[in-house]
């Protein structure tokens, strides 16, 4: 039959085909993102390659005998392979096996532990799991930073590190904790599994929240015994779940820098975000090959993991028909776990922020009597004549911290605006045309921003508006921040629309509900908790985002983190700490009042 | 009322062709079953055929009007093709009242506001759902939820109805009641129901014809009885039918047929007998139990009130025989039978078509 | 048609940058001789918005004053010098405040930062404070010591550090992360400090020092130097942690200008060198190390006139007050006195590291590389 078409023929029919491709919404959209997100994260890759084999101005002109601006493969073979000094060993080889252990180890922690958890509250009769969930996502809420700080404040001692200060364990409990527990491997690895924990429990909760239970009634019937079931059923479900959960981790971690800079530098230790910000300084060309190195890792995970969850049976339609789900009864051990794990979570989400707020209201450091507290920092007046330093007032008196709070709020919300709708369009056209070559392109593009180093990508983005003339000021943040945390949203996106059956949506087209109309009126309505937290996400990383936007702020006072760097610089530590508070008390509520209008939530987000 | 056609219609996903090169024409007013096991092509056509999915090749028209065309590059979508789709898991939009799930697709249709609750309000009736128009499909059970579905389905007044698996996910009972709803839904809406199913029982009840179908490919397209007693190949007689057709491995000569330490001369009505190997196909009704013939050995009986199923051991084979009546035979029970007409042959090596139908002699 | 049009536009854009960039630089050098009110008539004729950005947080304060000065905007950032650099080089900035002169003189060879040394100032300001760029001040990291407990570090000779009873009591920023350290190491390897570290040596252990391999004395130092020291993560926290109670025996190197923040405990603090003036002995050979902090005209400048005028304004007393009213900050306009209760500029510049860029950028490629393998 088709041996009758002629070229004119075949060609009105090629243009047929295109024009009926091109009418399913789907497939526009995969189109329009597939063809954007090469621009915005190919074009930051195909930068950072080039700066692997160009000689910058300064030390690498010395370095190479060439000009700045020529080509030169210099960069790697020092990196690689330079015997004098160790240098290679020094600067990437031992960092990378650092890094390595580091991000293995936390992704570990972090399912572990936030696995965990999620199984006892989704699947027991534990008590407080209200307490539980609502806290739980706090690490992840507060810089990361904050942890590693308060670690090194509640654990530091006169014996190890600096040897200079006793944290709280040591001066009130008298317990000296040997250094490999403060500094070093375990406390980075710990703290960043502990930051992260959320993920995992968002992720793996997800699932294990929607798993048919008949699956494991089934096996109960079998007369499994309860650990069996557990591994050989219930583990194997969650197994996608826990990758996902180790590729976000791991790529995290891989580029987390206050972390290991907060508890390993006393202990000499380095990992090769530590390094590559270091190269960063006269060596760039070799800060961009570790650069490179880290995405590669985070690109192997990520293909795994499409690997693995891009199979068929992954998705098998959660029906929710079982609903009764069975709850494992705890019993004797009921009470006793719920409370470890409630002090345990006030330990890492609760009580940092106290220390916090006390930080902020005492004068002098380490002084915690009455006498030394004040509340000028946060509310006084004057305080440059009375205290010689600082600002002038306390910083809920000082408008530049208001106008920087709407600011970062306003640039937040922009940023999940875009971001999340992006997300919610995104994950409509991959779970379409899931499996298509296209779908799975477009879902991998819009997870890379995540494995590219925040500070590399803002400078990138920032070089880029240079060419640019319209890009820049808020746009040009705004547009840095949506396309960084697009990852977050096209998660959300993507698991929501995975979770919906297709014939939910061909109920309306067979009735001829236009496109826009299926989206405002049906998909988005039924899966709106994911969907916003999609939007949340965003919002949230963006409130508490700093190396991003460091070189793209036109002044240090434009948003919140930066001021906050500034006061830090300037070592004026209690407007700093009340700033950080201040940050972290608006991402709460922000969180806290979303949840109680819609119901959505950041651990409804990246999971399903 | 428009007649359906396909021709050489093909789909492919990648490398894997999933109906090929189906051609079939859908009668005006016509209860048409699209029947086969899961992954045979079914859903995908009947979802070709509603605009839900494009072909990658072929042509379909809905009466006169060219719905798609892949040489012409026409695709309608399916609004403007006048269909009416029933999802398998109903599809109700959880978000929405049964009221709202039914009015919404007519509001987008521009139905003014009294016309919308006069329409809803004569399904609501119809359908017997009267009473839940304020719930939400949560609050619905299974057999609800259905009748909702179908009511929302109807609403516009389609006139051809695409239904996919629609009574899979109900219990027996509700099941049987539905089949009967939907056939005197048939008549009463007086449109073309094209209905796709696995199971060859609500196929046969309930079609004015079958299209059966394995692997992409169409086996047979006829009416439900035909196909019933005259089946076209070994799968086709095999999916038709509950006991399953017995099929008995045959050596011939080209008259006479031997089979389970039996010979039988075989009398063509239709075809003729070729020598070797065959497969001869009996219907367990046709295997009588009677006081003469080859003897057999009774491996099971299972009475069900109105009939009875027995297994037999014939020679080396096994086969049934459904008895009308309550018989209650001990296992081991010597037996004779008879063997009724028709009796058909198939060969393995036509891809297990039917070459001839006729009635077996005893010898 | 959009293609040519696009090519066209970017063409425009690059002649325009280009146009741009040799303007400034003509603008810059033609103001060398322009008086204060020229200087002010030319800036207020340019329009928009100044943009500056500093390796120092207070380069805000000064940018506020100076902007009601005159009535106009002035955005500023405080940043590291990489990221000054890396700004500088993908958006406008009007003028720079940057340390580290070895790799500012690789970035003034481009052109890419313009030194302009107002006529105002010329007379009040040393001639190698002049160039390459101007010294705007100096700041100093010095050995201060907690004065607690019974084993105070009060050290006379910098060999007492390399001395293992002092291991892990000696606090200081991992050069890595700041290169105004590395460069005070770097200049320890020069022949001028190797002869200093030389006699000192002698004087403390009364014999010539056993090189074995080391290239030379300097390396010698930083080795065992290194050897002794624990990284704190910033100036701040050294500064916090060394003041503590419990922090008897420890000494730190860090900016002397963190004494005036309040959650430094400074009564437990003792500044070496002030101890040494006070006491009239001199610290063998050095109390510490100094860099300047450069002012610079960015060769990208939309308004370089106002950006000339900043920086004239940061010359002086005024625009220096932000800096100057603590201890730590010492302005090269001498016109400008030291904070009271600090030492004179002169004195520092006898006693401690002063950094030399030129023989920094020459020599640092050995040093760098044999630093880091002392910092694991």
């Amino acid at each position: 039959m088709p041996s009758n078409a002629s070229p004119g023929n075949r060609l009105v029919r090629t243009g047929g085909r295109i024009r009926a491709w091109l009418s399913t919404p789907a497939n526009l959209i995969l189109l329009l993102f597939l063809i954007l997100l090469l621009v915005l994260t190919l074009y930051p890759l195909i930068t950072m390659l080039l700066e692997m084999f160009t000689v910058h101005i300064g030390r690498e002109e010395s370095l190479t005998g060439l000009n700045a601006g020529e080509m030169t493969l210099y960069h790697f073979q020092r990196l690689f392979a330079t015997a004098k000094n160790n240098y290679s060993r020094n600067q990437f080889w031992t960092p990378l096996l650092n890094t390595m252990a580091v991000s293995v180890t936390s992704s570990l922690i972090a399912i572990l532990f936030g696995g965990t958890v999620a199984f006892l509250v989704t699947r027991t009769d534990m008590k407080y799991k209200k307490f539980v969930s609502s806290v739980f996502v706090f690490p992840y809420i507060m810089p990361s930073w904050t942890l590693a700080l308060f670690w090194e404040t509640f654990f530091k001692n006169v014996n190890i590190g600096l040897k200079t200060s006793n944290g709280i364990m040591a001066s009130v409990f008298g317990v000296y904790a040997p250094e490999w527990f403060v500094y070093g491997f375990f406390p980075i690895a710990l703290v960043l599994g502990l930051h992260y924990a959320p993920f995992a429990y968002i992720l793996i909760g997800g699932i294990l929240r929607n798993m048919d239970a008949n699956l494991e009634e089934a096996a109960t019937i079998l007369k499994t015994r309860r650990f069996r079931i557990l591994f050989r059923i219930t583990l194997p479900i969650v197994r996608p779940a826990m990758l996902s959960t180790f590729l976000l981790v791991f790529a995290s971690s891989m580029s987390a820098y206050s972390v290991p800079v907060f508890l390993g530098s006393p202990v000499r230790y380095y990992v090769l975000s530590t390094k590559m910000k270091a190269l960063m300084d006269g060596t760039k060309g070799q800060a961009y090959i570790m650069v490179g190195v880290m995405i590669l890792f985070g690109a192997a995970i990520l293909l795994l993991n499409q690997k693995v969850t891009g199979s068929r049976k992954q998705f098998t339609t959660v029906t929710g028909k079982s609903g009764q789900i069975s709850r494992i009864r705890l019993g004797r051990a009921n009470r006793p776990l719920a409370l470890i794990l409630v002090i345990l979570l006030i330990l890492v989400a609760v009580v940092p922020l106290f220390t916090f707020a006390l930080e902020s209201v005492i004068v002098k450091a380490g002084d915690y009597s009455l006498s030394n507290m004040t509340l000028d920092f946060w509310i006084g007046q004057n305080l440059q004549e009375r205290l010689d330093q600082g600002d002038s007032t306390g910083i809920l008196l000082n408008p530049k911290v208001w106008s920087a709070l709407g600011f970062s709020l306003g640039l937040a919300a922009v940023c999940a605006l875009v971001a999340g709708t992006s997300g919610i369009l995104v994950g409509y056209g991959v779970a379409r045309r899931r499996g298509t070559r296209m779908s799975n392109w477009v879902n991998a593009l819009s997870f890379f921003p995540y494995l590219m180093p925040s500070l590399a990508f803002g400078a990138i983005y920032l070089s880029m508006s240079s060419r640019i003339p319209w890009l820049g000021g808020f746009l040009l943040l705004a547009l840095t921040g949506s396309v960084k945390y697009l990852p977050f949203a096209s998660r959300s996106g993507v698991n929501a629309m995975l979770q919906l059956s297709g014939e939910i949506e061909e109920a309306a087209v067979i009735t001829g509900v236009p496109w826009y109309k299926r989206m405002a009126r049906i998909i988005f309505p039924i899966q709106r908790s994911t969907f916003l937290s999609g939007y949340l996400l965003p919002l949230v990383s963006c409130m508490r985002e700093l190396s991003l936007f460091v070189l793209i702020v036109p002044t240090s006072n434009t948003i919140l983190t930066t001021m906050l760097m500034q006061y830090s610089e300037k070592g004026w530590a209690q407007f700093g700490n009340a700033i950080n508070l201040l940050i972290i008390l608006v991402v709460l509520i922000i969180n806290f009042t979303v949840n109680k209008l819609t119901g959505a939530s950041i651990d409804k987000g990246v999971g399903g | 009322m428009p007649e359906i056609t396909l021709q050489h219609v093909t789909k492919r996903f990648g490398r894997f062709v999933a109906v090929d090169d189906l051609s079939l024409v859908i009668d005006n007013n016509a209860f048409i079953t699209l029947l086969g096991p899961s992954g045979c092509g079914k859903t995908t056509t009947l979802r070709m055929i509603a605009g839900l999915e494009v072909p990658t090749e072929g042509r379909i028209l809905i009466g006169d009007r060219v719905v798609f065309d892949a040489d012409r590059g026409i695709n309608l979508s399916p609004d403007k093709r006048d269909v009416g789709f029933l999802f398998q898991n109903y599809a109700l939009w959880p978000h929405m009242t049964v009221w709202q799930n039914i009015a919404f697709g007519l509001e987008n249709l521009k139905w003014d506001k009294a016309r919308i609750r006069k329409r809803v309000t004569e399904l609501l009736e119809m359908l017997r759902i009267e009473d839940f128009e304020k719930r939400y499909p949560s609050e619905l059970s299974g057999g609800q939820q259905q009748r909702v579905a179908i009511a929302r389905t109807l609403a516009p007044n389609p006139q051809v109805l695409f239904m996919d698996e629609p009574l899979s996910n109900l219990d027996a009972k509700l099941r049987t009641e539905m089949r009967t709803e939907l056939k005197r839904l048939h008549r009463d809406t007086d449109s073309t129901f094209v209905y796709v199913t696995h199971d060859q029982l609500e196929a046969m009840t309930l079609s004015t014809r079958v299209c059966i179908m394995e692997d992409g490919h169409l086996r047979q397209y006829a009416p439900p009885l035909e196909m019933y007693s005259r089946p076209a190949s070994l799968f086709v007689a095999g999916f038709m039918g509950n006991p399953p057709m017995n099929f008995l491995e045959a050596e011939s000569d080209g008259q006479v047929l031997t089979f389970a330490g039996i010979r039988a001369r075989f009398l063509p009505r239709e075809g003729t007998v070729r020598t070797g190997k065959l497969v001869l196909g009996i219907r367990p009704e046709a295997v009588m139990i009677t006081d003469h013939g080859p003897e057999a050995r009774v491996w099971s009986t299972l009475p069900s009130g109105m009939e009875t199923t027995v297994r037999l051991r014939l020679g080396d084979q096994t086969l049934t025989s459904v008895v009308f009546g309550n018989l209650d035979y001990a296992p081991d029970t010597l037996v004779r039978l008879q063997f009724g007409s028709p009796a058909l042959l198939f060969d393995r090596e036509q891809e297990g078509a039917k070459i001839c139908e006729g009635s077996l002699e005893i010898l | 048609m959009r293609k040519l049009f696009s090519c066209l536009l970017v063409l425009c854009l690059l002649s325009v940058s280009c146009l741009a960039l040799a303007e400034v630089k003509d603008d810059v050098e033609a103001a060398a001789a322009l008086t204060h009110d020229e200087l002010v008539e030319k800036a207020m004729a340019e329009s928009g918005t100044l943009v500056v950005a500093g390796n120092t947080s207070r380069i805000a304060n000064a940018a506020e004053d100076f902007a009601a000065l005159y009535n106009i905007t002035v955005e500023s950032t405080n940043l590291k010098d990489q990221e000054i650099y890396e700004k500088l080089q993908s958006d406008v900035i009007d003028m720079v405040m940057i340390q580290d002169g070895a790799n500012l003189l690789a970035y003034i060879n481009k052109g890419v930062l313009l030194n302009y040394v107002p006529a105002s100032v010329k007379d009040l300001v040393k001639e190698n404070d002049q160039t390459p760029a101007l010294v705007h001040q100096y700041i100093n990291k010095l050995f201060i010591y907690n004065n607690l407990g019974d084993s105070v570090p009060a050290i006379r000779n910098v060999w007492e550090l390399t001395d293992p009873a002092m291991k892990g009591r000696v606090i200081f920023k991992n050069p890595e992360s700041e290169k105004v350290n590395m460069n005070f190491l770097v200049m320890l390897t020069s022949p001028q400090w190797c002869e200093k570290l030389e006699a000192a040596y002698e004087a403390w252990k009364g014999e010539k020092a056993d090189l074995g391999d080391y290239e030379n004395i300097g390396y010698k130092w930083i080795a065992e130097f290194l050897e002794n020291v624990t990284f704190g993560k910033s100036d701040t926290t050294i500064a916090e942690e060394v003041s503590q109670e419990t922090a008897g025996g420890t000494l730190g190197l860090f900016v002397l200008s963190k004494l005036r923040s309040s959650s430094v405990l400074t009564d437990n603090l003792t500044v070496a060198q002030y101890d040494a003036s006070e006491k009239g002995y001199v610290l063998e050979p050095f109390a510490g190390f100094m860099y300047p902090m450069y002012s610079m005209v960015s060769a990208n400048a939309r308004r370089p006139y106002t950006a000339m005028l900043f920086i004239e304004y940061l010359m002086t007393q005024e625009g220096f007050a932000p800096w100057g009213k603590s201890i730590g900050a010492y302005a090269s306009n001498t016109s400008i006195p030291e904070k009271e209760g600090d030492l004179p500029l002169s004195v520092w510049k006898d006693t401690l590291v002063m950094e030399d860029p030129v023989y920094i950028s020459e020599n640092r490629n050995d040093v760098e590389d044999f630093v880091q393998d002392h910092l694991n």
